[in-house]
C-alpha cells in the first residue's frame, strides 16, 4: 500500500505531446479513477507511474519515495493492460502464477500460490479456465485473467487500464458492482483508467478528467457531476449528454435567442453570450413551483425500458429530457417541462460560472 | 508512506536507458566493421596500382577508373550484365506471378504441386548450373534428345549462351517470385473480389483493376531482390560458361574475377567492383524508395 | 496461356480450369525435370552415362564412389571432407550470426534510436553488395592472417550471407511482438534480461528457427567465397561438385550428378522443415504469410 504522487509530469512522442504537466496526488488506499476520451493520455499516465514509459519532465513518487528513474520491477506496482498482455505460451494458471514466481512480490510455496490463484479465479469466475491458453479464451475471459494477474499479488498500487471494457454489458455491470468490494482492491491504492463515465462515478473515490494530456478537473464523483468545471467535463458525464443552449445576458435577463428559456439573470453575471446546460434528467414533466418552464412539442419519444427519452422541440431548439415511461406523452403532443434554476448550468467562455440560481464557489 | 523504511531503490538515469540499444548492437556493429574494413580496402585498392607482381604499390588516383572506363571490355560487360539482369528479372516476374495465380486456384493438383514449388530455389545456383550444363551437352545432353534437336544444337554457343544462362536463372528463381506473390495474393481481402464477382466483372478486369494494384508491393519486393541479385550474377555463369564463349557472357563480376583472381590485378578488379557497387547502390536506393511508397498505398487500399 | 478462374471466390469454368491445370503441370515438369534427370544420371555407369537416355541398368555405385575414397582417386575431390567443412562452416557462421544478431535485431525492433536505420540499411547493403568487392581485399588479408583455406576464414566471410538474413528476419519478428508482454513481465517483478529470456525469446522461436535454417541454407549454397578463399583444405560442397566436371581426361557426368544431388539434399530437407516461415524469411521479413 502506498500513496501516489505525480508532479508536473510531461511526456512527448516526437512532436506529439502526450502529457502536459500532469499533477495528481492519490492517497494511500484510495480508489482513483482517470476518465477521458481516447487519446487523452490515460494509458500514458498509467505507464508513467509504472515506469514503462520514461517521462520527459516531472517526478513520480510512490509511497513517498522518488521513483522517477527507478526500473519498473522495483516499483512494486501491478498493472492490468487494456490489451491484456497475457503470455501466449503460458496457461492461465501460469500467467497468474508469474508475478508470484518472480521473487519480488514475496515468497510463496507452490501451495500458497495455488491458494491465492484459486481465490482470485473463483472471485472472477474463471476458475474453470486454469489449464487453457490465452488464445482459447474470449476477450471477456482474457480481460478477467489480466485483472486476476494483478489481484493475485500484493502491491503498493494497482494500475488498471480499462479493465472492464471488453466484457459484455451484463457482466460489466456485475463486475463494476463487485470490483470495489474485492478484498485486495478495497485495501490497495488503485489507479483506474476508463472512458466510461458510469464506471468513474460508480467506482471512484475521486475522479480526474483528462483531456489532450491535461488534467481538466479533479474531484469526487458528486462534485464533478454537479459542478463540472467546463462544457467538456459537463458533456463527458451523463447519457444522454447535457443539452447546451446558446443564450445572451442582457438587461437583467438571461434568454435564448428564440425565447425558449427566459429567466432572471443571477447577480454578478456580466452581459454577453453564455451557454446554458441542462441535464436531461433534471427536466421534469409538468409545472413545478420556482422552476423554469419550457413548452414544446414532442418530436421523438424513444423508449429505454423504464424510462423514455424525449426530444422536445421548442422555438428553434431541441431539448432532451428523460422521464418515467408511465408518464410519457405521445409523439406530437405538446408538453411543459420544468427545471429548477439551480440545475441550469451557466458557462461563460466554456468555463462554468455557476447556475441560473447564482454563482457558486468552486472550491467549496 | 515512510520513505526511509527501506533503502531507496536504485535509479537508472535516462542516459543509461538510452544506451541500451547501442550496447545490444555493439557485437553486430563489430561484425559490420569486420566486413566493412575489407570493403573499404577494396575501394582503396581501386585507387592504387596493386597487383601480385607489383612490389612498389603506389596511388594512381583515378587512373584505374579512367583506364577501365575507357576500356570497351567494361562497356561490353556492363551491357551483358544489364541484359542478363533485365531479361531474367522480367521473365521471372511474369512467370512467377503466373505460377502464383495458377496455384492460387487451390485445385487438387495445385495443392500437391505447391509442396514442391520451392525445390529449385533451394538448389545452390552453382549446382543448378552444373546440372543444366549436363543437360545442355550437345552430344549426350537430354535436352537435345527430348526436344528433338539432334546432336547439332549448341546451347552454349555464342548466340545462345546468355539465354541458356538466363534459363538456369529462371529455373532457380521463378519460385522465389511465385512464393512471395502467392503469399501476397492469399493475404488480400476477399470482399472486393466477391463484390465485383457479383457485379459480373470479367476475370481480366478483376486482375488488372483489383488484384494487380493490391499485389504491387509484393511483386515489387520480389523484383528488387531479383534485380539486385542478377546484377551481381556470378555462380551460374561461372559454372556454365565461365564468361565465354569469347566474352558473350562476361558479366561485371566475371570480369572482375578474371582480372583480380586469375590475373592478380587487384586494383583493376576492385575498380570493376566499385563501379558495380555504385550501380547496385543507386538501384537499391531507388527501389527502396518506390517500395516504401507502394507499401503505403497498399495500406491505404487495404485498410 | 489461358489462365482463368484465378480471383479468390470466383467459380471455376471447366474448360479454362483444365487448361490452367495443364499449364500448372507443365510448369512443374519444367521445375522438377532437372532434379529427376540428375537422379537418373546418377544411377548410370561410366559407359551408360553417355550412351543411354532412359533405358539403362541402375546402380548405386556412383554414390559410394563420391562418398567413399574411390572418388578421390578418380577426380582428386575429397567429397567427404567437403561435406564436413560445409557443415562446420555453415553451422559456425549461423551460430555467430545468431549470437551477434539476436541482440541487434531486438534493439532495432524495440527501440527507435539514432543510427538504427543506418545499421539496418548497412546490413541489407551487404546482402546486395558484389561479393568480389570484399573478396579481393580479403584474399590479400587472409593470406596475411593465415586464414586462407580455413574453416574460420569461411565463417568470417559467410557473415556477409548469414548476418543480414538473421538480423532482418528477427527484427520483423520482434517488431510484431507487443512490447506490453515484456512490460507485463517487468511489472510481475522480472528484470529486463529475465523478461527477454522468459517472454520475448520463446515467442520469436519460430523466427529464430526460420532465420537459422535459411542462413544455413544460403551459406551452404554459397559458391564464390569458398571458390576464391579456400583451396583443397577447406573445400566446400558447392566447390567440390563442380570439380567432378573438371577439365582433362574422363568427364564424370554420373559422378557429378550424384554429387550434385548429395549437395542439394541438406538444403531441401531443411527448407521443408520451415516451409511455413519460408516466405517471410526469403523476403527478409517484408512479406508475411
Amino acid at each position: 500500500m502506498a500513496s501516489l504522487t505525480l508532479d508536473t509530469v510531461s511526456k512527448s512522442y516526437g512532436r506529439t505531446r502526450a502529457l502536459s504537466e500532469i499533477s495528481l496526488s492519490i492517497a494511500d488506499g484510495e480508489f482513483f479513477v482517470i476518465l477521458g476520451p481516447s487519446g487523452a493520455g490515460k494509458t500514458t499516465t498509467l505507464k508513467s507511474v509504472a515506469g514503462l514509459e520514461p517521462i520527459d519532465a516531472g517526478s513520480v513518487h510512490i509511497g513517498g519515495t522518488d521513483m522517477t528513474a527507478v526500473e519498473p520491477y522495483r516499483r512494486d506496482v501491478a498493472m492490468a493492460f487494456e490489451s491484456y498482455a497475457l503470455y501466449p505460451q503460458k496457461t492461465v494458471y501460469d500467467n497468474l502464477a508469474s508475478p508470484l514466481r518472480s521473487g519480488r512480490t514475496g515468497r510463496y510455496t507452490p501451495e500458497q500460490q495455488r491458494t491465492r490463484i484459486t481465490e482470485v479465479t473463483d472471485t472472477l469466475g474463471i476458475g474453470h479456465l486454469l489449464e487453457r491458453f490465452p488464445r482459447e479464451l474470449s476477450n471477456g475471459q482474457r480481460q478477467r485473467v489480466a485483472l486476476g494477474r494483478v489481484l493475485v499479488r500484493p502491491a503498493g498500487a494497482y494500475l488498471l487500464d480499462e479493465p472492464l471494457s471488453h466484457l459484455d454489458a451484463k457482466l460489466r455491470a456485475a463486475m463494476r458492482a463487485e470490483l470495489k468490494q474485492l478484498g485486495a482492491m478495497s485495501s490497495t491504492t488503485t489507479l483506474y483508467v476508463t472512458h466510461d463515465y458510469q464506471e468513474a462515478l460508480a467506482l471512484g473515490d475521486r475522479v480526474a478528467v483528462l483531456r489532450e494530456g491535461r488534467v481538466v478537473q479533479v474531484g469526487t464523483a458528486a462534485e464533478i457531476w454537479s459542478r463540472p468545471v467546463d462544457t467538456f467535463v459537463a458533456r463527458a458525464f451523463g447519457q444522454p449528454e447535457m443539452t447546451l443552449l446558446a443564450a445572451t445576458v442582457d438587461g437583467g435577463r438571461i434568454r435564448t435567442a428564440d425565447g425558449t428559456l427566459d429567466a432572471a439573470a443571477p447577480a454578478g453575471l456580466d452581459r454577453g453570450p453564455v451557454l446554458l446546460g441542462v441535464r436531461p434528467r433534471a427536466l421534469v414533466l409538468g409545472e413545478t413551483d420556482g422552476a423554469l418552464r419550457v413548452r414544446g412539442t414532442v418530436r421523438l419519444a424513444e423508449r429505454l425500458g423504464r424510462l423514455v427519452e424525449l426530444t422536445v422541440h421548442s422555438g428553434d431548439t431541441d431539448l432532451v429530457a428523460v422521464v418515467a415511461s408511465v408518464d410519457a406523452p405521445a409523439e406530437g403532443s405538446t408538453v411543459t417541462l420544468s427545471v429548477p434554476p439551480g440545475e441550469v448550468h451557466v458557462f461563460v467562455g466554456d468555463r462554468r460560472w455557476g447556475s441560473v440560481a447564482g454563482k457558486e464557489d468552486h472550491d467549496a | 508512506m515512510s520513505a526511509d523504511e527501506t533503502a531507496a531503490p536504485p535509479s537508472v538515469p535516462a542516459w543509461r536507458r538510452g544506451l541500451r540499444p547501442y550496447l545490444l548492437s555493439i557485437p553486430a556493429l563489430a561484425v559490420v566493421v569486420g566486413i566493412l574494413y575489407p570493403f573499404l580496402s577494396g575501394a582503396w585498392y581501386s585507387l592504387l596500382d596493386y597487383s601480385a607482381g607489383n612490389t612498389h604499390v603506389k596511388s594512381v588516383w583515378f587512373a584505374n577508373f579512367a583506364d577501365v572506363l575507357g576500356d570497351p571490355g567494361l562497356w561490353r560487360s556492363v551491357g551483358v550484365t544489364v541484359e542478363y539482369a533485365l531479361i531474367a528479372t522480367v521473365v521471372e516476374t511474369v512467370l512467377g506471378v503466373g505460377v502464383a495465380l495458377l496455384l492460387n486456384r487451390s485445385t487438387l493438383i495445385g495443392r500437391v504441386l505447391e509442396k514442391v514449388l520451392i525445390l529449385p530455389l533451394m538448389v545452390a545456383p552453382v549446382i543448378a548450373a552444373t546440372m543444366w550444363k549436363l543437360m545442355f551437352d550437345t552430344n549426350f545432353g537430354i535436352l537435345n534428345h527430348v526436344l528433338g534437336l539432334g546432336h547439332t544444337f549448341n546451347w552454349l554457343s555464342k548466340d545462345h549462351a546468355l539465354f541458356s544462362a538466363i534459363l538456369v536463372d529462371v529455373w532457380v528463381y521463378t519460385p522465389f517470385v511465385a512464393v512471395l506473390v502467392l503469399a501476397g495474393i492469399r493475404s488480400l481481402p476477399r470482399e472486393p473480389f466477391e463484390a465485383s464477382d457479383v457485379d459480373g466483372a470479367s476475370w481480366w478486369y478483376m486482375f488488372r483493376r483489383l488484384m494487380l494494384p493490391m499485389m504491387y508491393p509484393y511483386i515489387l519486393v520480389a523484383v528488387i531482390f531479383r534485380l539486385m541479385d542478377c546484377l551481381k550474377v556470378f555462380d551460374i555463369i561461372y559454372a556454365l560458361t565461365a564468361g565465354g564463349p569469347g566474352t558473350v557472357t562476361t558479366t561485371l563480376q566475371i570480369n572482375a574475377f578474371e582480372d583480380s583472381i586469375i590475373h592478380f590485378d587487384y586494383s583493376r578488379g576492385s575498380t570493376y567492383m566499385f563501379l558495380l557497387w555504385v550501380l547496385v547502390f543507386i538501384a537499391a536506393r531507388f527501389l527502396v524508395g518506390v517500395l516504401t511508397k507502394a507499401q503505403k498505398r497498399a495500406a491505404g487500399t487495404e485498410g | 496461356m489461358a489462365r482463368r478462374v484465378l480471383a479468390p471466390g470466383q467459380k471455376r469454368v471447366s474448360a479454362g480450369g483444365i487448361a490452367a491445370d495443364t499449364v500448372t503441370v507443365l510448369w512443374f515438369v519444367f521445375a522438377l525435370f532437372p532434379i529427376v534427370w540428375m537422379f537418373l544420371l546418377s544411377l548410370k555407369n561410366n559407359v551408360q552415362q553417355t550412351s543411354t537416355y532412359f533405358g539403362f541398368t541402375p546402380t548405386w555405385t556412383n554414390y559410394l564412389t563420391v562418398l567413399g575414397g574411390k572418388g578421390e582417386q578418380l577426380t582428386s575431390v575429397d567429397f567427404k571432407s567437403a561435406v564436413l567443412t560445409s557443415v562446420l562452416a555453415c553451422a559456425g557462421a549461423t551460430a555467430v550470426s545468431l549470437v551477434v544478431g539476436i541482440p541487434a535485431a531486438y534493439a532495432a525492433g524495440r527501440w527507435k534510436y539514432r543510427g538504427s536505420d543506418s545499421l539496418m540499411f548497412q546490413m541489407l547493403s551487404f546482402r546486395f553488395a558484389p561479393e568480389l568487392m570484399v573478396i579481393v581485399p580479403l584474399f590479400v588479408i587472409y593470406h596475411y592472417l593465415h586464414l586462407f583455406d580455413s574453416t574460420v576464414g569461411l565463417i568470417w566471410v559467410l557473415q556477409l550471407v548469414t548476418m543480414p538474413l538473421v538480423v532482418w528476419i528477427l527484427r520483423s519478428y520482434f517488431q510484431d511482438l507487443s512490447p506490453e508482454l515484456e512490460q507485463a513481465a517487468l511489472l510481475d517483478g522480472y528484470t529486463r534480461v529475465r523478461a527477454f529470456f522468459t517472454v520475448a525469446l520463446p515467442l520469436v522461436r519460430p523466427g529464430i528457427a526460420a532465420a537459422a535454417l535459411l542462413a544455413f541454407i544460403f551459406a551452404w549454397n554459397n559458391y564464390i567465397f569458398p571458390l576464391i578463399l579456400t583451396d583443397s583444405n577447406a573445400t566446400t560442397v558447392t566447390v567440390a561438385v563442380t570439380k567432378f566436371l573438371g577439365g582433362g581426361g574422363q568427364a564424370y557426368y554420373n559422378l557429378t550428378a550424384a554429387a550434385a544431388l548429395l549437395g542439394v539434399l541438406p538444403p531441401l530437407v531443411l527448407a521443408l522443415c520451415i516451409q511455413r516461415y519460408l516466405v517471410r524469411g526469403l523476403s527478409f521479413g517484408a512479406v508475411k504469410s
